[in-house]
């Protein structure tokens, strides 16, 4: 097993991967952090301003989520890309290369559905 | 200027990739095509990270000083349009990894549509993000 066959499936696996683990973070609100930026904090898993201050007092604490998101699903594909990359070779040879490109797209469609609330305003 | 180097890096990349082979050498397309595009991988790979990092702190002063002055105005449409930036960006970046090994250690069994389409996504988010970003940081001319 050389090291650039690792890598490859190590990267294909990532990328695959990711998409599917970011919308599945955004749908379900699974921040790995939340972040506070008026407040210059930051804490573990989801939290709503909403949740620790009265609703009408949320503008004060804006919350950002996606550098969460982002995390959950970098998380979660690490940890996969990881074990494909210790896989041997022959395990893999049937996954199609091209889940790497159309996971990504559905991903991103689905993203699209996710964000069509505020088009609606 | 490092978000501009991207786009200009990866639109010659992608044009050149979708430019068929039977293009005239002398014509636009056949200029694109001749000058070898495995060696924009490295630069997009690059400047898409310095791009992202740049964007997730500059993410921060937005998030307190623009966007709730968008909020405030109803301009509920630009923010879903940022917020798919968002998304598109990170799954992009996600890419960054594949799309590197595609370009720069190409295994002669791999299908080239596998190449190609990595480099159109990129290419998409990346013009996407630039095309969002200028119209939010815009938008408070619109119609004035």
């Amino acid at each position: 097993m050389t090291l650039s066959a690792a890598f490859r499936r190590f990267a294909f696996a990532f990328g695959t991967t990711f998409g599917f683990l970011y919308v599945v973070a955004l749908a379900k609100d699974l921040a790995l952090f939340t972040v506070f930026p008026s407040l210059g904090i930051v804490l573990a898993g989801t939290h709503h301003s909403r949740d620790v201050a009265d609703p009408a007092m949320g503008f004060l604490a804006p919350a950002m989520y996606w550098y969460g998101w982002a995390a959950t699903a970098a998380l979660g594909a690490l940890i996969v890309a990881l074990v494909a990359a210790s896989l041997p070779g022959r395990s893999v040879r049937n996954f199609w290369s091209g889940w790497v490109w159309v996971i990504p797209i559905l991903s991103m469609i689905a993203c699209v559905y996710l964000t069509l609330p505020w088009f609606r305003l | 200027m490092v978000a501009v180097a991207l786009l200009g890096a990866i639109t010659h990349q992608t044009l050149a990739t979708w430019a068929t082979v039977g293009t005239r050498p002398s014509s636009f397309f056949g200029r694109f095509r001749s000058v070898p595009s495995a060696r924009f991988a490295d630069a997009v790979v690059v400047l898409y990270a310095i791009s992202i990092l740049l964007g997730g702190i500059i993410y921060l002063y937005f998030r307190v000083d623009i966007r709730p002055e968008l909020e405030r105005a109803g301009h509920w449409p630009a923010l879903g349009f940022f917020d798919l930036k968002e998304h598109f960006a990170a799954i992009g970046f996600a890419l960054l990894p594949a799309y590197w090994v595609c370009w720069r250690r190409p295994r002669a069994d791999e299908p080239a549509q596998t190449r190609t389409m990595l480099t159109s996504i990129l290419a998409f988010v990346i013009w996407w993000g630039f095309l969002t970003g200028h119209v939010v940081n815009n938008i408070r001319g619109f119609g004035a």
